[in-house]
C-alpha cells in the first residue's frame, strides 16, 4: 500500500530527533511531528549529557552543537538537617578534550538539533499533537493529528516518559508510581563571572554538584545544581511513590527548603529565576523497560523507559539519543526488506542488546531496589554527619579521643546493617 | 539569595499558550477519592487542592504538563491528555 | 485577479522576557501578528469567491522564508518576499515603500489586505501609506466584507458604531480581528507550504535604498502616575469617590 511516509516520528525530543536525523541521513522520507511550539518547549532535563557513549553516531554534530559547560568538577553533598559533608572529585580526565560531559538546556539544544535534521531532510511539523494511532489487523499504519490521517510504514513513538502512544499500540500500561520520580528545577541567572568565581571555573568549566539526605527529607532522590554559561540549573528529583507517603511535604517546598540552605543559598544570592519546570523520569530500570517494538512500530527514549535513577544523578539523554540511534537502524534496516512487521522490528532490541544501552540496564537492574532502601537518604547522611560534627567540635571542655568518638555511632549492630546494606550496593 | 517567591510568582515567569478545553480534567464522581488527594501533596505547580467538602479541585492554569498527577493518581479519577498542539507551557530553557 | 495580504513578521511577544529592565529577544521565536492572519483569512474567503490566487507580501530578516511558510499552509498560494538582514526594526515609511513596490511588482492586483494594526508596535499607518503610495483607496477597519458584483460592500467596525461602505476594486482594506476566526493549518497543509512558489527579492532589486531611519525605543517602561491617596471608609465613600473621579456611573 502506498504511504505518505516511510517512517513518521513522535515527539522532538532527544530521542525522537536522533531517530529522524539518522533515518534522513539515509535518505528515507520521514516526519516528525512535535506538539509543541518547537523542539524543546516540553523537555525538561537536569542538566548534564555524557557524550562518549553516543559521540561516533552523529560524528558532524557536536562542534557546534549549543552545549552549555564542559563537567570539570564534581561535588556530592550528603545533607543533614544543619549540617553537610562534601566530597569533591577533580580529574585530569575531566579537563582533557574530548570532554566527558557537558551541562545542556533543552530549550536550546533541541531547538538547534531539530535544525540540523531539518537540513538532512526531516520534515518536522511543530505545534501538532498525535492523537492517535492508526492500527489494521494489528498492525500500526499512521498516525492521527488534528483530524488527519496521516500513513507510514512504522511509526517511531519517541513521546516522552508518559508515552500515551504505547499505551495505544499496547506495548505498555499506565506509569506507576514506584517507577517514576518527578523532577522539578529553577534556572536561575547570574553574569557569567559570577559563577565563575563562585564555583572556581575557568572558561567554559563547569560545575556538578548533587546533594542527597535531608534535601528530599531522606526520601529516594536528591538535589542538583548544574553550571550553564550564564545560569545555574538548580532542582530536586524525588521518587513519586516516596512522594505519597509520611513524611507529607508538598513537592514544591523541597525546593524551597533547598533554596534556603547555606550551602546554596550563597551559590545563587543576587540570582534571577527565569523559568520553573518539571517533569517525571522513568526509573523502574530494566524491569520495567516496555515491549520495544510492535509491527509497525518502535518505542525509543523514554517513552519505552530508557532513563535511570541511581538515587542522585538521573541518566536519560544518551539513552534517548543511542536508542533513537538504533531505531533509525531498525527502520532502515525494514525498508531495505522492504517488511515493516515485528520479526523484522525486532533487530532494534538486538542492536540494543549489543549496546552500552541494554549493558548499562542489566548492570544495574538492581540499582533502584537497593537504593529504595531508606537508610542511604536518611540514616547514613545523619550519622556521618554527627560523626563529623563530633570529630569537628573542641567543646569547652575536653575533645574525646577520636576512637571513642567514632565508635559510638558505630556499634556492632549498626555495623551489620551497613554490611547487609552495602552488600545490596554491589550488586550495581 | 533574593527572598523566596511564591509559587504562582514562578510559574508566572514561564510561557503559557492558552487551549480552548482543560487537557486534565477530575472524572465526573471522583472529586472525594483518596487516590486524587495525593495530588494535592505531588504537584509541582500545585494545582490541586481540597476544598471543604472534602472534595479535590484542579485549577489548570499553570500546568507543566509533568505527567506526575497521571502517575501518582492513575487514569481511573483522572482524564488525562497533553493540550492542544502549541498550547500549554512553552519552556524557554527546558 | 490576484489577490495581496500583507503580513508582518514579529517576534511571538509571549516569549519575550524582561532582564534588568529590558526586554530580551534573543531565541525568541517568529511568528506572524494575529490580526494579520485574520486579514489572510479574509483573503482565503475572497479568493474562493472570486476564483482569485492570494499573494502574500511581506518584508523581513532572513527568518522570514520560514516563518512564511505559516501563511502559505493557511491558504496563500504564493508568497512575495523582500528580505535583508537590514530589515528588522524598520519604520513605518520604510515598510510601506517597500511592501507598496513588491506589489507593483504583481499583476492584476484586486484587493489588498492588511491587519489594522502589526502585532508589536501596532502603529496601523502601513496600509494608509500603501494606498497613498499606490493610489488606491482605503477602506479600514473592516469586520464584514462582502462581495457585490465587482465591488465590496465592507461593515467597518467603528469605536461606537458601524459604517457600511461600497467601493470598488481595486482597493486597500484593513480588518479588524473580530472578522474571523483564523484557521490553524492541518499536518499536509504545512507540508504543501514548503513546495509553495516563493519568490525572495532584495530590496536592492526593487530599487529601494534603505534609510538609515531604524525605530529606537528611547523608553519601554509604563508612564508613572501618582496614587490619589483617597482614603474611603465605606462602600458608600467608594462609590462616591469613584464617580467623582469620572470613573464609574458615566
Ligand atoms: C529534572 C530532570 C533531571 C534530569 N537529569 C538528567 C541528567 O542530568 N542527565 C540525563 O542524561 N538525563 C537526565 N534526565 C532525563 C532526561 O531528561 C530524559 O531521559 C530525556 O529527556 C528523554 O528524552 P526523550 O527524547 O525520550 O523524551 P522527551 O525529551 O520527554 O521528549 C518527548 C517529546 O515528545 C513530544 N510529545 C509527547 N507526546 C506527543 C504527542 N502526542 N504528539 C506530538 N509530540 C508529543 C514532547 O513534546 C517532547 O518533545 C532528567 C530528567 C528530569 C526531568
Ligand atoms: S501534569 Fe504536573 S503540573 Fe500539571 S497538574 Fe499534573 S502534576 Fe500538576
Amino acid at each position: 500500500m502506498e504511504k505518505d511516509f516511510d517512517a513518521i516520528v513522535v515527539g522532538g525530543g532527544l530521542a525522537g530527533l536522533a531517530a529522524a536525523y539518522t533515518i534522513a541521513d539515509a535518505g528515507l522520507e520521514v516526519l516528525l511531528l512535535e506538539r509543541g511550539d518547537y523542539s524543546g518547549a516540553k523537555n525538561v532535563t537536569g542538566g548534564r549529557l555524557y557524550l562518549n557513549p553516543v559521540r561516533e553516531m552523529f560524528p558532524d554534530l557536536w562542534e557546534k552543537a549549543p552545549l552549555e559547560r564542559f563537567i570539570a568538577h564534581e561535588e556530592l553533598s550528603i545533607m543533614d538537617k544543619e549540617r553537610s559533608i562534601t566530597v569533591r572529585y577533580d580529574g585530569a580526565e575531566l579537563v582533557q578534550a574530548p570532554y566527558q560531559s557537558y551541562s545542556i538546556l533543552r530549550g536550546k539544544f533541541d531547538r538547534w538539533f531539530a535544525k540540523q535534521a531539518e537540513k538532512k531532510g526531516v520534515a518536522i511539523v511543530n505545534k501538532n499533537r498525535v492523537d492517535d494511532l492508526i492500527i489494521e489487523n494489528g498492525k500500526v499504519e499512521g498516525v492521527r493529528a488534528g483530524g488527519e490521517d496521516l500513513t507510514a510504514h512504522v511509526v517511531v513513538a519517541c513521546d516522552g516518559v508518559l508515552s500515551l502512544l504505547a499505551e495505544k499500540a499496547g506495548l505498555r500500561k499506565p506509569g506507576v508510581p514506584q517507577d517514576h520520580a518527578v523532577g522539578f528545577k529553577e534556572i536561575i541567572e547570574l553574569d557569567r563571572t559570577t559563577i565563575e568565581d563562585r564555583f572556581n571555573l575557568e572558561g567554559d568549566e563547569g560545575a556538578a554538584r548533587l546533594f542527597m539526605g535531608e534535601v528530599t527529607r531522606g526520601k529516594f532522590g536528591g538535589g542538583f545544581l548544574y553550571t550553564n554559561k550564564e545560569s545555574v540549573s538548580l532542582g530536586i528529583v524525588v521518587g513519586i511513590k516516596d512522594l505519597m507517603e509520611e513524611p507529607m511535604v508538598q513537592a514544591p517546598d523541597l525546593l524551597d527548603a533547598f533554596k534556603l540552605r547555606p550551602e546554596i543559598a550563597r551559590l545563587i544570592k543576587g540570582g534571577e529565576t527565569s523559568e520553573y519546570s518539571a517533569h517525571v523520569i522513568p526509573e523502574g530500570g530494566y524491569n520495567s523497560l516496555s515491549k520495544l517494538y510492535g509491527s509497525g512500530i518502535l518505542l525509543a527514549g523514554d517513552a519505552a523507559g530508557f532513563s535511570m535513577n541511581i538515587g542522585v544523578t538521573v541518566r536519560g539523554m544518551e539513552y534517548a539519543l543511542a536508542s533513537g540511534y538504533y531505531a533509525a537502524q531498525a527502520v532502515i534496516k525494514a525498508k531495505e526488506a522492504d517488511n515493516f512487521e515485528s520479526e523484522t522490528l525486532a533487530v532494534y532490541e538486538k542492536l540494543l542488546n549489543e549496546s552500552f544501552v541494554m549493558t548499562d540496564f542489566k548492570n544495574f537492574k538492581d540499582a533502584p531496589r537497593v537504593m529504595e532502601n531508606p537508610r542511604f537518604f536518611q540514616h547514613y547522611p545523619q550519622l556521618a554527619g554527627n560523626v563529623m560534627k563530633d570529630l569537628y567540635e573542641v567543646p569547652a571542655g575536653s575533645k574525646a579521643r577520636i576512637y571513642p568518638t567514632v565508635k559510638k555511632y558505630l556499634t556492632f549492630g549498626e555495623m551489620w546493617a551497613m554490611f547487609k546494606d552495602f552488600r545490596g550496593v554491589k550488586k550495581i | 539569595m533574593s527572598e523566596l517567591m511564591g509559587l504562582k510568582a514562578k510559574l508566572g515567569l514561564d510561557v503559557f499558550k492558552h487551549d480552548k478545553e482543560a487537557h486534565i480534567k477530575i472524572k465526573p464522581g471522583m472529586e472525594k477519592d483518596p487516590r486524587l488527594k495525593r495530588a494535592v501533596w505531588v504537584c509541582p505547580a500545585g494545582l490541586y487542592s481540597e476544598n471543604d467538602q472534602g472534595e479535590v479541585e484542579l485549577t489548570i492554569d499553570g500546568c507543566l504538563e509533568c505527567g506526575t498527577c497521571r502517575i501518582a493518581c492513575g487514569i481511573e479519577v483522572l482524564e488525562w491528555n497533553y493540550p492542544n498542539g502549541g498550547c500549554g507551557v512553552q519552556f524557554r530553557f527546558g | 485577479m490576484n489577490i495581496v495580504v500583507a503580513m508582518k513578521q514579529i517576534p511571538d511577544l509571549q516569549q519575550v522576557r524582561i532582564r534588568n529592565r529590558q526586554p530580551v529577544f534573543e531565541d525568541v521565536p517568529y511568528t506572524l501578528g494575529n490580526i494579520d492572519k485574520n486579514a489572510l483569512e479574509a483573503g482565503v474567503a475572497l479568493k474562493e469567491a472570486l476564483d482569485a490566487k492570494l499573494i502574500v507580501v511581506s518584508a523581513g530578516n532572513e527568518e522570514l522564508e520560514d516563518t512564511i511558510k505559516e501563511a502559505l499552509a493557511a491558504g496563500a498560494d504564493e508568497a512575495y518576499l523582500v528580505i535583508d538582514d537590514s530589515l528588522d526594526n524598520i519604520a513605518s515609511d520604510t515598510s510601506a515603500t517597500l511592501i507598496a513596490a513588491a506589489i507593483k511588482k504583481i499583476d492584476d492586483v484586486g484587493i489588498i489586505l492588511f491587519g489594522e494594526g502589526s502585532g508589536d508596535n501596532y502603529s496601523g499607518q502601513v496600509a494608509s501609506r500603501v494606498a497613498e503610495i499606490l493610489e488606491l483607496p482605503e477602506v479600514g477597519y473592516a469586520k464584514e466584507i462582502e462581495l457585490n458584483g465587482q465591488s465590496l460592500r465592507v461593515t467597518r467596525s467603528l469605536e461606537e458604531s458601524e459604517e457600511l461602505v461600497e467601493v470598488e476594486l481595486p482597493t486597500v482594506i484593513t480588518v479588524v480581528s473580530e472578522i474571523n476566526e483564523a484557521r490553524i493549518p492541518a499536518v499536509t497543509q504545512i507540508l504543501k507550504a514548503g513546495k509553495k512558489p516563493k519568490e525572495v527579492v532584495s530590496p536592492h532589486e526593487l530599487e529601494i535604498a534603505i534609510g538609515s531611519v531604524q525605530v529606537t525605543t528611547l523608553s519601554n517602561l509604563a508612564p508613572e502616575t501618582d496614587r490619589k491617596q483617597i482614603v474611603v471608609k465605606s462602600v458608600d465613600e467608594l462609590v462616591k469617590a469613584l464617580t467623582t473621579e469620572g470613573l464609574i456611573g458615566r
